[in-house]
């Protein structure tokens, strides 16, 4: 038996949830599919709920209604070597007002929510499902089937936010085989830990809250760390670089394991109760990495349309999947007006998405993917700059070289000058 | 600290009685590298120093994909669990 909607969306996580949410605000069927018991069920972030104004613009005061954990006022990029660090921490008051700039959340119980919220929209919510493959008809998309249970959901439209590995975009033939080099693999561990140990500890009032961005915590591997404060517990995670984990013969938790030994992060985790353990891949291929948007009958939102970018101090996926959800939603708004789910019709959704901040952002740190593949990032510069300043800061009594001798000494057998400027030209080419 | 051997009580499961990753042993005996036994962030897959088998659990898989990615021998089957089973997280 067939039942029909207007859209039937693939995956409750952020980006789906948002293109049930507006779908059905505008009074379309819409069918929600998750594979959880509950949506969040298979979600997880190393990362922050950023400001995202296509959120605001449903919940105008989101952090009244929405459960999230704290805001973010404080970032902290740390250098890390086995024994040292040297840590740059940004705060302002500014960060503490509504708006807020950023929060922490925990997934299970957000994604919930703004499925929850669709809901109460009138999206159907369809748990326990797992989408197994795509129905065509005429050439075109019009449905899904679902593993394990007989009969099919017919659509006019599918919208694919099924998640980083996307079988939907896969089965639809708009991508190919997922490369190790472009993704990345999260672990993490959450660790309970008292509300007002964590706000003394790391000095924080009522719900505000710290981030830091953790590098050379990964053994030379290319990836990094991260550390967020929720309301009661912390999420200590690492995210490395599918290729460089493989060549490494290293296990990610072991990895995990030994940051947690950090002597500097052993402080801050000190009583600390390991609550949840926690893995996913994370898009990291940036433009390259992303497959086709949009065929005849469908569109791809969020981790499965590859929509994550770091370029060192930004880190955004989360933002990205809502905006690209709306945007998925006002397009097929526009396609079941007109009676048209052909490609031509949906590629407004990749234009609408290319004159977002979305794919500008992408766009503009392009090049940080290959700034991203620096080894030296990883090891070698947070032990040279570790390594300087302790040259600097050590009093022994001896007269005391000029800062310019000492970089030169603790480069050497490091990195060559060559080496250091063709890294600065490729950061420059990155940031600038 | 993270104890692989007992993830299932920091991780909850629902386990399925049908297994969403299947092994090609004849593939994987041709591996030289088994990058899936590392790499997978939850120690599902061993190889057996004595018969050089490789085994895979599913029960607790953290549904990552990273050996579906990592396998360059086309010898995973794998696809989500069925709806409601496999990981369950509950904060995170």
């Amino acid at each position: 038996m067939a039942k029909s909607f207007d859209v039937i969306i693939v995956g409750a996580g952020p980006a789906g949830s948002m293109a049930a949410l507006k779908l059905a605000r505008a009074g379309l069927e819409v069918a929600l599919l998750e594979r959880g018991t509950r949506p969040g069920a298979k979600n997880i972030f190393g990362g922050l709920l950023h400001n995202t104004p296509a959120l605001n613009e449903i919940f105008p005061s989101l952090w009244e209604k929405a459960p999230l954990e704290r805001h973010v006022h404080r970032k902290t990029l740390a250098l890390m070597t086995p024994e040292a660090s040297v840590a740059m921490s940004f705060e302002t008051g500014s960060f503490e007002k509504a708006p807020y700039n950023g929060y922490t959340v925990m997934r299970p119980i957000f994604d919930n929510w703004l499925a929850e919220e669709a809901v109460r929209e009138g999206a159907t919510l369809l748990a326990s499902c797992t989408a197994e493959d795509l129905i065509r008809e005429n050439g075109r998309i019009s449905g899904v089937t679902v593993k394990g249970r007989a009969g099919e959901l017919r659509g006019n439209i599918v919208i694919a936010a099924d998640g980083v590995l996307s079988f939907m975009a896969e089965k639809a033939g708009l991508r190919g085989e997922i490369k190790p080099g472009h993704m990345g693999l999260g672990v993490k561990l959450l660790l309970g830990l008292p509300r007002e140990v964590i706000n003394e500890r790391f000095g924080l009032v009522r719900d505000e809250g710290a981030d830091y961005s953790l590098l050379g915590i990964t053994r030379g591997l290319r990836g990094g760390g991260f550390l967020y404060t929720n309301s009661e517990s912390l999420s200590l995670g690492l995210v490395v670089h599918l290729d460089s984990l493989k060549a490494s013969g290293q296990k990610p938790y072991d990895l995990l394991n030994q940051a947690c030994q950090h002597p500097q992060l052993q402080k801050l985790l000190k009583g600390a109760v390991p609550l949840e353990y926690s893995a996913h891949l994370v898009p990291e291929g940036g433009l390259r990495g992303m497959p086709r948007l949009y065929t005849d009958g469908m569109m791809v939102v969020g981790d499965a349309a590859g929509l994550c970018y770091t370029n060192g101090f930004n880190l955004e996926g989360m933002n990205l999947a809502l905006t690209s959800g709306a945007l998925a939603a006002e397009c097929a708004l526009e396609a079941i007006k007109a009676k048209d789910y052909s490609a031509r019709s949906l590629s407004r959704y990749q234009k609408r998405l290319g004159a977002s901040f979305v794919i500008k952002d992408m766009r503009a740190f392009k090049k940080a993917v290959d700034m991203m593949h620096m080894e030296r990032l990883y090891a070698a510069y947070p032990e040279l700059v570790c390594g300087l300043l302790e040259r600097i800061y050590r009093a022994e009594g001896k007269p005391r070289d000029r800062l310019l001798k000492l970089l030169r000494k603790e480069a050497a057998g490091r990195v060559k000058l060559r080496e250091l400027l063709a890294d600065a030209i490729r950061i420059g080419r990155a940031w600038l | 600290m993270i104890n692989i051997e007992n993830i299932t009580q920091m991780t909850k499961f629902e386990i399925d009685d049908q297994p969403h990753i299947i092994l090609n042993s004849e593939l994987c005996r041709t591996c030289d590298h088994h990058a899936c036994v590392n790499t997978c962030p939850a120690g599902c897959y061993t190889l057996s120093a004595a018969t050089e088998r490789l085994d895979v659990v599913y029960e607790t898989c953290l549904e990552c994909g990273t050996c579906l990615v990592i396998c360059d021998k086309g010898s995973v089957s794998w696809g989500y669990p069925r709806g409601g089973y496999g990981v369950n997280y509950r904060l995170t």
